[in-house]
């Protein structure tokens, strides 16, 4: 029986850091959500655990002085679903969130938490793509900013050193428009087998990215090109093409590769209808 | 800096204090030190629902939440709800409409739906399926279980103190 680990409790980022800098294989937690359920398994003894749930500084929603939208790591999901400040292209990220899990899960867990555990099923990737974010990330000696796109590393593998921390999401002032989370799972509360995240702003530019197909969630400037020049069947059919090309899903419990690579192009363009219908209601 | 091994809760109304470990869950705090055992293990992996619990009057996995991080919140358990009226409302349409077979998920579809009432006093069955796709019932009885949460919700006063 290994001896139980420790946990530490800081009330500030700097005592956390110091903490997650002086004690080797100290896991940070927040809300949970995975990494009891992984402790719970049996499939990870961290020696220490850090929690982060006491540090003010990490947890809210604000306004920053540009237009842009600050999300701290320790937001709950269900205090991102419910925020009207995701308006706009914005919008996807808050129907990402409601899709999350459960009523339960939503309440506990984290979007830095589930960022930094990088699962390929999770719903907040993808969105975040589609919104441009940086995500920011702390150790002892500093902080650090990077475009999303450059935090996927591999399965499960982040661009987190040794005793970094996300601690937040700095999101670009959201443009008019309309964002739409499509998710596509075995059943309510499941992972994701695919998703799409799409972003469609009043002056034709689209964010798109695919979730579940691969380590990390997959964009492509020139899909999104092909997308702002309008959502006609015919961009729809080839910015599918190329995703399902550029697309590595594997064989897994939730779906097969080959039938991921059928949903890409079908959820796409129903992604495509349902935004468009969404921005004409609210027109 | 960390944690002395004696947690103290605030559970249904009261202080209790529990020897517990850094990786304790809340769960585990309730159903064997506290002998609160509605709260059921059945996945342990925050997946089945059956531990669901009230933290400051929201809906939780038991089994995912250390014991530790919840000593500055109030938990409630389907124990402490008894004298509600939503939640006799609720056992006495669970009873009528026959909505349970082994009883496993009861209490957690319970608090499920209580704490759906609380916030949304007369859903729709659409927003009641969505609120309880957290809770499994492996012996397959959703339908009764919604057309209960329904009724309870038909024959609520409509002010209803939680």
């Amino acid at each position: 029986m290994p001896s139980s680990p420790s946990l530490f409790r800081p009330r500030t980022l700097d005592e956390a850091l110091d903490i997650l800098a002086g004690t080797p294989d100290a896991r940070p937690i927040s809300g949970g959500a995975s990494l009891v359920a992984m402790m719970n398994a049996g499939l990870v003894e961290p020696a220490a655990l850090v929690s982060l749930t006491r540090i003010p500084e990490l947890s809210g929603i604000r306004r920053t002085a540009d237009g842009g939208i600050m999300v701290g790591a320790a937001t709950r999901h269900s205090a991102i679903a419910a925020d009207r400040i995701f308006d706009g292209t914005a919008a996807v990220l808050a129907h990402a969130a409601s899709q999350i899990a459960g009523t339960a899960v939503r309440n506990m867990g984290t979007i830095g938490g589930a960022v930094a555990h990088a699962d390929p099923g999770l719903d907040f990737p993808p969105a975040l793509f589609a919104v441009d974010a940086h995500v920011q990330l702390a150790v002892k000696s500093g902080r650090r900013a990077l475009p999303i796109r450059d935090f996927f590393v591999d399965w499960y593998t982040t661009a987190l050193e040794p005793g970094e921390i996300v601690i937040g999401f700095e999101i670009p002032k959201p443009k008019a428009g309309a964002g739409f989370y499509l998710k596509h799972a075995r059943v309510a509360g499941d992972f994701a087998v695919v998703s799409i995240a799409l972003s469609l702003a009043d002056d034709g530019e689209v964010r798109v990215a695919v979730g579940g197909c691969g380590p990390a969630p997959l964009g492509s400037t020139q899909a999104d090109q092909m997308l702002s020049s309008g959502l006609s069947a015919e961009t729809l059919r080839r910015a599918g093409e190329l995703l399902t090309a550029l697309a590595n899903p594997v064989d897994d419990v939730r779906g097969t590769a080959e039938y991921r690579k059928l949903l890409i192009p079908r959820m796409l363009t129903r992604a495509a209808r349902e935004i468009t219908s969404a921005r004409k209601a609210v027109a | 800096m960390t944690q002395p091994n004696s947690v103290t809760l605030n559970v249904n109304g009261k202080a209790l204090t529990a020897n517990a470990a850094a990786i304790d869950t809340l769960l585990t705090v309730l159903r064997d030190q506290f002998l609160l055992t509605g709260a059921k293990r059945g996945c342990n992996q925050g997946v089945c629902g059956a531990c669901t619990v009230l933290a400051d009057g929201r809906p939780v996995r038991s089994c995912l939440s250390l014991a530790f991080d919840c000593d500055d919140r109030r938990i409630d358990t389907i124990e402490g709800l008894n004298d509600r009226p939503i939640m006799q409302a609720l056992q006495r349409a669970f009873i009528a409409g026959g909505a349970f077979q082994c009883g496993f998920c009861t209490p957690a579809m319970l608090v499920a739906s209580f704490a759906l009432l609380q916030s949304n006093p007369h859903p729709s069955e659409a927003e009641i399926r969505r609120a309880l796709s957290g809770n499994y019932c492996r012996c397959t009885g959703y339908k009764k279980i919604v057309e209960a949460v329904f009724d309870a919700a038909a024959r609520l006063p409509a002010d209803t103190a939680a």
